[in-house]
């Protein structure tokens, strides 16, 4: 065998354990086992959702993933022949005008969150960072570790008349407790996001649901529910589980703080900063 | 032909274990087709957010040192992963295998960074099973 037959054989067998814990694990190395016991409650009964949670990255949320699965009610995405490694998915049920606009999105054109421009709450949910939440009995609130940006939501109450509403990355946020599961009702969205790293689209219109219920001590089941008639026929969901890390702290962390990507010109924001998601 | 198998193989692995960029998508930057394999000496290292960049000397085939810069993964995600900004220093010879970027200047995605040792160095942290391209 010739040196350089062994040099080859060498890379290939570091590759495969290069890769082996991407398709096992996800990212990084697992952690260790999540704290065993009873659902935690507040004072006044409810359950505590306070916590550092990780939760597994969702750059596509059409995509099946560890401890996630899109809307199971949708129909299969045959996977592509070109790569039969590819992860399951399912067909989003788009509107002409969202299949319209998602058809045309290329990334490289332009991605606002590449000059660390918000991601808003979907994507922020997506993200792969921890997020830090904490709680009393008027308002639970999201610290996400991504670009260190906050969100609330109000227990109780209503929304404001949307015809006054001033839209917003992260849209406004009511919160309720249908018997152990809050429930986080949001719009007022401003359109300018994408509701994953991958790019589906979403228009002002759109309405979130999100379901948060802590399982045990150490999980919470999560269900994000997308509601956006511009975009989408019907309402579709994705469901996934959040791990409590006792064992971690959350980190600032500054995307501005050294964006050579952005600063450099290596990648372009966006194609339209007032319309990045595409549709209206 | 069992070099090809071989080499196939190898790419097969790297084109399904991209690296994970969260703050933005893969495909705004790099090209998933232009695999870029450096030796070089290490320039410096910046450990901050939302990523850290790798600065290293590495010779093109005409012998002459070029500067690259290659972009790993979030500092925070390699600190819980027990890497630190020491684990590198200036003057150490590395292997980065990566993708380049789309606008061809010398500026890569680390893939892996690997010592003469074999050992990789902030392993962990900038891969995930997803190829969130289109």
């Amino acid at each position: 065998m010739s040196s350089n037959i062994r040099t080859l054989i060498a890379t290939g067998v570091a590759l495969v354990a290069m890769a082996a814990p991407a398709f096992s694990q996800g990212r990084g190395p697992a952690g260790p086992k999540p704290p065993e016991g009873p659902t935690p409650r507040t004072a006044d009964g409810k359950p505590d959702l306070s916590g550092l949670w990780e939760r597994p990255y969702t750059p596509d949320m059409s995509a099946f993933g560890r401890n996630q699965s899109p809307d199971p009610s949708l129909p299969d995405d045959p996977k592509p022949k070109a790569n039969p490694n590819a992860r399951a998915k399912k067909v989003l049920p788009f509107t002409a005008l969202g299949k319209k606009e998602w058809d045309a999105y290329d990334a490289a054109n332009g991605d606002y969150t590449g000059s660390c421009m918000p991601f808003g709450l979907t994507r922020s949910i997506n993200s792969p960072d921890p997020l830090q939440i904490m709680q009393n009995p008027k308002y639970i609130g999201f610290l996400f570790e991504q670009n260190t940006w906050f969100h609330l939501a109000r227990i109780g109450g209503t929304h404001p008349d949307p015809r006054k509403m001033t839209p917003t990355w992260f849209g406004d946020s009511i919160a309720k407790w249908d018997g152990d599961t809050l429930v986080v009702d949001t719009i007022g969205f401003n359109g300018r996001t994408r509701l994953d790293t991958i790019g589906h689209p979403n228009s002002a219109k759109m309405h979130v649901i999100e379901k948060y219920t802590r399982t045990d001590l150490g999980h919470i089941q999560y269900e994000m529910t997308i509601d956006d008639p511009v975009t989408y026929t019907k309402p579709w969901k994705n469901v996934r589980t959040f791990t409590l890390r006792p064992d971690w702290q959350i980190m600032e962390y500054s995307c501005e703080e050294n964006n050579k990507d952005f600063f450099e010109g290596h990648i372009k924001a966006t194609q339209d900063p007032n319309n990045a998601s595409g549709v209206k | 032909m069992k070099t090809k198998m071989i080499l196939s193989a190898a790419g097969l692995l790297l084109s399904v274990a991209l690296p994970m960029l969260a703050h933005h998508s893969f495909a705004a930057e790099f090209d998933d087709t232009k695999k870029v394999t450096l030796k070089g000496s290490v320039v410096k290292v910046d450990w901050m957010n939302p990523h850290i960049w790798l600065y290293v000397d590495a010779k093109d085939d005409s012998g002459k040192a070029v500067r690259w810069q290659c972009e790993g993964g979030p500092p925070n995600t390699l600190t819980r992963n027990g890497w630190t900004r020491d684990a590198l220093k200036e003057g150490d010879q590395v292997t980065i295998d990566g993708f380049m970027a789309k606008d061809g200047t010398h500026t890569c995605n680390a893939r892996s960074v690997t010592l003469p040792s074999g050992q990789k160095v902030f392993a962990g942290t900038n891969t995930d099973e997803v190829k969130e391209s289109k």
